[in-house]
C-alpha cells in the first residue's frame, strides 16, 4: 500500500518530466522513492504500528474470550498453510507443453493438479467435470453382497456391515473389527490424539501371536502402478488400536486418512468398481478390484462418483471424503485386500 | 527493513521469501528461478547499456528486482526496447530450453517472462504499455491507457485468483497474489 503510494508519486513526477524532455527517471516505478519526505513516512510507520497493535490486541481478546472458536480457526489456518503448491511440477508442465512433449490440455491439467493437489494422483480438472454428474444410486442389498465376500474367509460375514456386533462376542479378530466399525457408541476419531496410541501399540502389532490370521503385515509386491487416494494426515493406522469408549483393543483393518470433506478420492490403481453402497458403519463406500486379486475399499465417503461395473483408472475421482457412517470427522477409511487377506495399506500411500 | 550496500538494496521480505521458498521447494528450484530472474535483469541491462543508459541502483524486494536508471538519456522506443528485453530474454530461454528437455527451467523462464508481460504497472508489461501509449499518443493518454488497462487486467486476475481459492477450498498460497492484484487494481482505477 505504502509502496504503491510512493510509487505513484514518483510516477507522476516522471510523467511531468516526460512532457518536457521525454525522459524517464526510473526503469520501473521506484517504489521507495523520495528519501527527503521523512515526516509522512514516519506518520505512516506509526499508523502501521498502531494497526499491528490493534490486530494483536484483538486476536488476544478473541483467544481469551472464545478459546474453542480460536482453536478451530487455528486448525483451519494450519491446514490452509500446509497446502503447498508443487512449483517444479507447474514449471515442468509448462516446459513440456512448449516443447511439444505433451498436449497443452494435458499440461494444463498437470499444472492445475500441481497447484491444487500437489503429489496427488488425480487429474483434478477432468475429475471435477466427471464429478459434476449426479450421485450414483446406491443399491444397498446388491452392493453389500460382494462386499461381504471380502470377509467371507473369516467366517464372520454376518452382521459386520449393518448390525452392531455385541462387543462380548468379539473373540474372533474379525468380530473385533466388526465392533470397531459398527458399535453405535464407538467413534473412529479423526483427531490426532489417537495417533500416539496407535504408535505405542506398534510393538504389540509386530510381536503378538494373537494377530488375526487374515492379516498380513508384510509388504507385498503389487505388480502395478498405484497412487495415494487422498493426501491428508494419517489419523489412525493399521493394527490394534485402543477403543476410545470401551478402552478395549481392536484390530483396525485399514488406515484412516483425515482430509477435508469433499476432497476427491482418487482410485488407488486401475481396476473395476465391484461395489458401491451404504452401511451404518462404513457409511457410503466403494470397492474396486485391481489385477492380481487385489481389492481396495474406500469408506465414509460423502459422495460416490462411480457406479458398480465402471472401469476406473489410477487416480480417477471415484468418491469424495466425508463422515458418513461411524466417524467423528471427515476422513477416508482405506483398506487393501489380497484375496481374503488384509494388507497394511501404509506401505503404498504417501502422506503429508 | 532494507539492507543495502553501495547502491544495492535488498528488502528483508525478499530474504524471508527466498528462505521460505528454499525450505519448501529446495535449493535447486530456487537456483533455477533466481537464475531466470538474473538473466531477465541482465537482458534489461544489456539493452540499456547498448542505448547508453546508466543504472543508478538495484532494489530487490518481495515483488522482484527493480533497476533504477539515470534520467534523461533514453527515447521512448529506446526505453521500450530496454523494458521488453527482460521478458524477451526469458521467453527466448524458455523456447530454447524446452526442446532440450530442461522442462522445469524452461517453464520457469516462460512463467517469469509471461508474468512480467502482464499489462499491470509495476511489471514490465504495464511499463511497456505506458511507454508505447505515451510515445504514440502523449504522456497523458499513456497514463490513462495504462491505468484503465492495468486496473482492469489486475482486477480480472485478482478476481480469478479469489475465485480459484474459493473453488479449491481455500488454499492460502494464492492470497498474496490476489491481494496484490486487487490492491494494484484499486490504485490504478481509483487512485489520484
Amino acid at each position: 500500500m505504502t509502496a504503491r503510494q510512493t510509487g505513484r508519486r514518483v510516477q507522476a513526477g516522471a510523467v511531468r518530466k516526460n512532457r518536457g524532455s521525454r525522459s524517464t527517471p526510473a526503469r520501473r516505478p521506484a517504489r521507495r522513492g523520495s528519501r527527503e519526505a521523512m515526516a509522512p513516512r514516519e506518520k505512516r510507520r506509526l499508523l502501521q504500528l498502531g494497526v499491528c497493535c490493534g490486530v494483536f490486541v484483538l486476536l488476544v481478546a478473541v483467544k481469551l474470550l472464545l478459546p474453542g472458536r480460536m482453536a478451530l480457526v487455528d486448525e483451519k489456518l494450519t491446514g490452509m498453510l500446509e497446502r503447498n503448491i508443487d512449483v517444479a511440477a507447474v514449471f515442468s508442465a509448462a516446459g513440456r507443453a512448449v516443447s511439444g512433449e505433451t498436449d497443452v490440455s494435458i499440461a494444463l491439467q498437470d499444472m492445475y493438479q500441481a497447484v491444487f493437489s500437489p503429489q496427488g494422483a488425480e487429474p483434478a480438472v477432468e475429475a471435477s467435470s466427471v464429478a459434476g454428474g449426479e450421485e450414483v444410486a446406491l443399491s444397498l442389498p446388491g452392493a453389500i453382497a460382494p462386499l461381504r465376500s471380502f470377509r467371507a474367509g473369516t467366517g464372520s460375514a454376518d452382521g459386520w456391515l449393518d448390525q452392531p456386533a455385541p462387543p462380548a462376542e468379539t473373540g474372533a479378530a474379525v468380530g473385533a473389527d466388526t465392533a470397531t466399525e459398527t458399535s453405535p457408541g464407538l467413534t473412529e476419531t479423526a483427531s490426532a490424539s489417537e495417533t500416539p496410541s496407535a504408535s505405542s501399540l506398534a510393538y504389540v502389532l509386530y510381536s503378538a501371536e494373537n494377530l488375526p490370521e487374515d492379516v498380513c503385515l508384510e509388504q507385498s509386491v503389487l505388480g502395478f502402478d498405484y497412487a495415494t487416494p487422498v493426501m491428508g494426515t494419517l489419523t489412525s493406522g493399521f493394527g490394534y488400536r485402543e477403543h476410545p469408549v470401551e478402552g478395549e483393543e481392536r484390530f483396525h483393518y485399514g488406515i484412516d486418512i483425515g482430509a477435508a470433506a469433499g476432497t476427491e478420492i482418487g482410485c488407488f490403481a486401475d481396476g473395476t468398481v465391484t461395489a458401491v453402497g451404504e452401511s451404518s458403519s462404513y457409511g457410503k463406500y466403494i470397492t474396486v478390484a485391481h489385477e492380481g486379486g487385489f481389492t481396495t475399499l474406500y469408506a465414509h465417503c460423502s459422495r460416490i462418483l462411480a457406479s458398480s461395473g465402471d472401469q476406473v483408472k489410477e487416480g480417477d475421482a471415484i468418491a469424495e471424503v466425508g463422515e458418513t457412517g461411524v466417524a467423528t470427522g471427515p476422513h477416508l477409511h482405506f483398506e487393501l485386500h489380497q484375496g481374503s487377506r488384509y494388507l497394511n495399506p501404509i506401505y503404498y500411500v504417501a502422506l503429508a | 527493513m532494507w539492507l543495502w550496500h553501495e547502491r544495492v538494496f535488498v528488502s528483508g521480505g525478499f530474504v524471508l521469501l527466498t528462505a521460505w521458498f528454499a525450505l519448501v521447494n529446495g535449493w535447486q528450484l530456487l537456483a533455477v528461478i533466481l537464475s531466470a530472474a538474473l538473466l531477465h535483469e541482465l537482458g534489461h541491462l544489456l539493452v540499456l547499456g547498448l542505448l547508453g543508459g546508466r543504472v543508478r541502483a538495484l532494489r530487490i524486494s518481495v515483488f522482484g528486482a527493480e533497476l533504477v536508471t539515470s534520467a534523461g538519456c533514453l527515447s521512448y522506443p529506446g526505453e521500450l526496447a530496454a523494458t521488453l528485453a527482460g521478458p524477451a530474454v526469458n521467453l527466448l530461454c524458455g523456447f530454447v530450453l524446452a526442446p532440450l528437455g530442461a522442462w522445469t527451467a524452461a517453464g520457469a523462464h516462460l512463467a517469469l517472462g509471461i508474468f512480467n508481460l502482464l499489462p499491470v504497472r509495476p511489471l514490465d508489461g504495464g511499463r511497456a504499455l505506458y511507454l508505447l501509449a505515451a510515445w504514440r499518443l502523449g504522456p497523458a493518454a499513456g497514463e490513462g491507457a495504462v491505468r484503465r488497462a492495468g486496473g482492469l487486467a489486475a482486477l480480472a486476475l485478482g478476481l480469478a485468483a479469489v475465485w480459484l481459492m474459493m473453488r479449491t477450498g481455500g488454499s492460502l498460497w494464492l492470497l498474496p497474489a490476489a491481494a496484490g492484484l486487487l490492491g494494484v487494481s484499486a490504485g490504478e482505477l481509483f487512485g489520484r
